[in-house]
């Protein structure tokens, strides 16, 4: 097996020089300064060489002490090591830029628009740096740079002012702060670029195409984004997502708050998992930290991990199943009841129905309660069987089977190329399981089966969510019978000040690979959260899957990719 | 105003049935009514009362998912908490709702869609904050993005608190604002 070591003296060989600075922070993390101008070099003797196929995100960094942005690119590989190299590239901060990736991996394209539009960082040879998740009065503000001022403000609200337009459509316009104008974050100039609307309208070719919106507010969307089609007849000819209709900002709030009040804010960026966004935050704390979590806290996490995993698919697969066969397809009302088994597993021990902040930093928050394993084990049994009897009920069901089977096909080189992971990936034949790959807590000790299909339509996508379901039952009753006695937090000191370093940590996500890259300065908030969520990969898949299908098709595919909207807008 | 608004016939004739009147009273203003005069009598009687019953007891709210809450709204509408019992049911469309619930964050971007989604609504109409977000940005009350304050925008009848409430929660929401509709206490005064 490859590990870190062996990747950094095949990259010294090759490119002898371009490495300024290294660190093996352990087998399977190698971190690297390299030089700007041999970046896309380096990246393409990665992907071909050392089989770095998986492109899992950029995120750029304000060293404003040192005058530098730093942009880092996070490369894994889909199931051949796992080794994930982050190779940084240091720009000025009064001209930044570097070389994008795009020519390289496809899917670099959405998270060099979103440092673009937050850093304002260049990057050369980028096909399109248009705004991706801001309104475009706040493109040239930069927010995410140290030296943003003007918010955090109490009263965003005075400033809007309300015009009605010849149309009859509201348009907002919200004038700077004076401590915005006294900084200067205000944008004198900003960059020009065609608007969104525009930009769809310029590919329009013949007469007969034509725009078809779907959202902000549409019943398939399961958060706002906008979907727009461009249609010939019956035929999707291209699809054109806008996001960041819920963009809050999270990133940036996370690098104003505390360790522990970050806990909170995490659990919202997807809140159908935010027991894996508590555990991916609080563990890259703990790698900067070196903590070990006590094993019975460990046992804690991987339960309520699960059965949270558990009530997020039942809730993203009956969502579904009411979209194709209209509210009163029964499955979604049937699932919900079985949810809410879950839920009160959960509930018993966190206290709170979907944000629930119960993962600390160094173990969890409290011990299970008395009556735990005999409230779940029962639960879990109503749980299996109704699952067995939904497979049962799909398989033979056919207007389900006409509607799902042979629609949206990946195959497995698209999958990987899109940089998609969990469901969506395991349905096109690659079992990559976070669990597998990168285990974490105790994963390794537990007996699982990585679920996967060889079809990757949309009806394999949900096949693989309702037999991860039994999959996750069986991993929790394991638990249960495993589960020591013991402590279940390690001694943390309260105001938690991580030494000075960085960390990359990722775990599965109930929708895929979920990860976060988090720098510590050692102060007792960080310096950057940059997460990688796994829907924002199936987010910018989902227009070039969308290419060619029907219309009627559209909800199919768009709705078994699973999506959360506010993971993606974060 | 006479027949001849209304009906095509001669204005002379229209100018002669003007003189006419019922126990000293103009004859139009007592035989033709304007839809504005059929709102002033309703609005004075009981008969109000009984087209509010109707309304109070056939709440459709607009399934708008936007944050957390969002997902507690769809569990709010399903079996367990079960809100057809009070004549409350989702809709996916803005055309068919009454009541729209705001369940989340209004940021900068969103803010002009869901005054639109607003707009779309047919009268009569109403709209409950659930949620901090929705009330006063909660969490995210530091965000460059974020709208603080809702009620500027939409006349909010009912603010049910929590991150996020429970479904009960949102039950006893709604019953407010039925409380609300049957006192003639609304926002908007329907």
């Amino acid at each position: 097996m490859t590990t870190a070591n062996d990747v950094l003296d095949a990259l010294q060989s090759a490119f002898p020089g371009a490495i300024q600075e290294f660190r093996v922070e352990s087998d399977n993390r190698l971190w690297a300064t390299v030089d700007p101008n041999k970046i896309v070099e380096i990246c393409k003797f990665l992907r071909d060489e050392e089989d770095f196929d998986h492109y899992s995100g950029a995120a750029g960094v304000d060293k404003i002490d040192e005058d530098l942005f730093e942009v880092t690119e996070i490369l894994a590989s889909h199931g051949a090591h796992p080794v994930v190299a982050l190779l940084k590239v240091k720009t000025p901060r009064d001209t930044p830029s570097v070389k994008s990736l795009t020519g390289l991996f496809w899917n670099a394209d959405w998270y060099e628009r979103e440092i673009w539009e937050m850093f304002g960082i260049n990057f050369e040879d980028h096909p399109g740096l248009y705004p991706l998740l801001l309104v475009d009065d706040l493109v040239g503000s930069w927010p995410w740079r140290k030296d943003f001022k003007g918010y955090p403000d109490y009263n965003t609200n005075e400033r809007v002012l309300e015009k009605i337009n010849p149309d009859g459509y509201a348009e907002y316009k919200i004038s700077p702060t004076e401590a915005e104008i006294e900084a200067g974050t205000v944008p004198e100039t900003r960059p020009e670029y065609p608007t969104f609307r525009e930009r769809e309208i310029m590919e329009l070719e013949t007469e007969s195409e034509m725009i078809l919106h779907m959202g902000p507010q549409h019943a398939i969307v399961p958060g706002p984004f906008m979907l727009d089609l461009r249609v010939d007849g019956e035929r999707v000819k291209k699809a054109y997502l806008d996001v960041g209709y819920i963009h809050k900002g999270i990133e940036k709030i996370l690098e104003n708050r505390t360790y522990i009040q970050g806990i909170p804010i995490t659990d919202r960026m997807c809140y159908l998992a935010s027991l894996s966004n508590n555990e991916v935050f609080c563990g890259a704390a703990e790698r900067i930290m070196g903590i070990e979590v006590p094993e019975r806290a460990q046992y804690i996490r991987v339960i309520l991990e699960e059965l949270s995993r558990i009530q997020s698919h039942l809730l993203g697969t009956g969502e579904f199943l009411s979209l194709l066969g209209g509210a009163t397809f029964s499955p979604f009302q049937w699932m919900i009841l079985d949810r809410e088994e879950i839920i009160s597993c959960i509930e018993s021990v966190t206290g709170a129905r979907i944000n629930h902040s119960f993962v600390r930093q160094g173990g969890v928050r409290n011990d299970l309660p008395d009556g735990f394993a005999e409230m779940t084990r029962s639960a879990l049994k109503t749980v299996v069987d109704k699952t067995n009897e939904y497979k049962e009920l799909l398989l033979s069901d056919n207007i389900y089977r006409k509607r799902m089977e042979g629609i949206g096909i990946l195959s497995p080189e698209e999958a990987r190329r899109f940089g998609l992971s969990g469901p969506p990936l395991r349905a096109s034949d690659t079992p990559y399981d976070m669990r597998r790959e990168d285990p974490i807590l105790v994963y390794p000790d537990l007996d699982f089966n990585v679920i996967s299909r060889k079809e990757g339509d949309s009806k394999a996508r949900v096949e693989v969510r309702l037999d991860e379901i039994i999959e996750s039952c069986h991993i929790v009753e394991q638990c249960l019978d495993q589960i020591p006695g013991g402590p279940i937090r390690e001694k943390v000191s309260k105001k938690i000040k991580p030494a000075p370093g960085e960390a990359y940590y990722r775990v599965e996500d109930p929708r895929g690979e979920m990860g976060i890259f988090l720098v510590s300065d050692g102060s007792d908030k960080p310096v950057k959260v940059k997460v990688r969520g796994p829907v924002y990969a199936y987010m910018q898949a989902l227009p070039p899957l969308l290419e060619g299908a029907y219309v009627a098709d559209v909800v199919a595919i768009a709705g078994s990719m699973d999506a959360c909207t506010s993971e993606v807008d974060r | 105003m006479g027949i001849s608004d209304v009906v095509p016939i001669p204005v002379v004739i229209d100018e002669e049935l003007e003189k006419w009147t019922v126990w000293g009273r103009p004859l139009t203003n007592i035989w033709l009514t304007t839809t504005e005069k059929i709102h002033e009598i309703i609005d004075m009687g009981p008969i109000k009362n009984i087209l509010n019953w109707g309304r109070k007891n056939s709440l459709w709210f607009l399934m708008q998912p936007m944050g957390c809450c969002g997902v507690e709204m769809l569990v709010f509408g399903c079996p367990h908490y079960d809100c057809d019992r009070f004549g409350i049911i989702p809709r996916a469309t803005p055309r068919q709702a009454d009541v729209l619930i705001i369940s989340g964050y209004i940021t900068r971007k969103y803010l002009p869609a869901i005054k639109n989604l607003w707009g779309q609504m047919l009268e009569p109409k109403w709209v409950i904050a659930i949620g901090e977000c929705a009330i006063s940005g909660g969490p995210f009350y530091d965000s460059y993005n974020i709208i603080n304050n809702t009620s500027d925008f939409f006349p909010i009848d009912v603010y049910v608190p929590g991150c996020p409430p429970r479904p009960e929660q949102f039950i006893k929401g709604f019953r407010e604002l039925q409380e609300k509709i049957k006192r003639r206490e609304d926002e908007r005064g329907y």
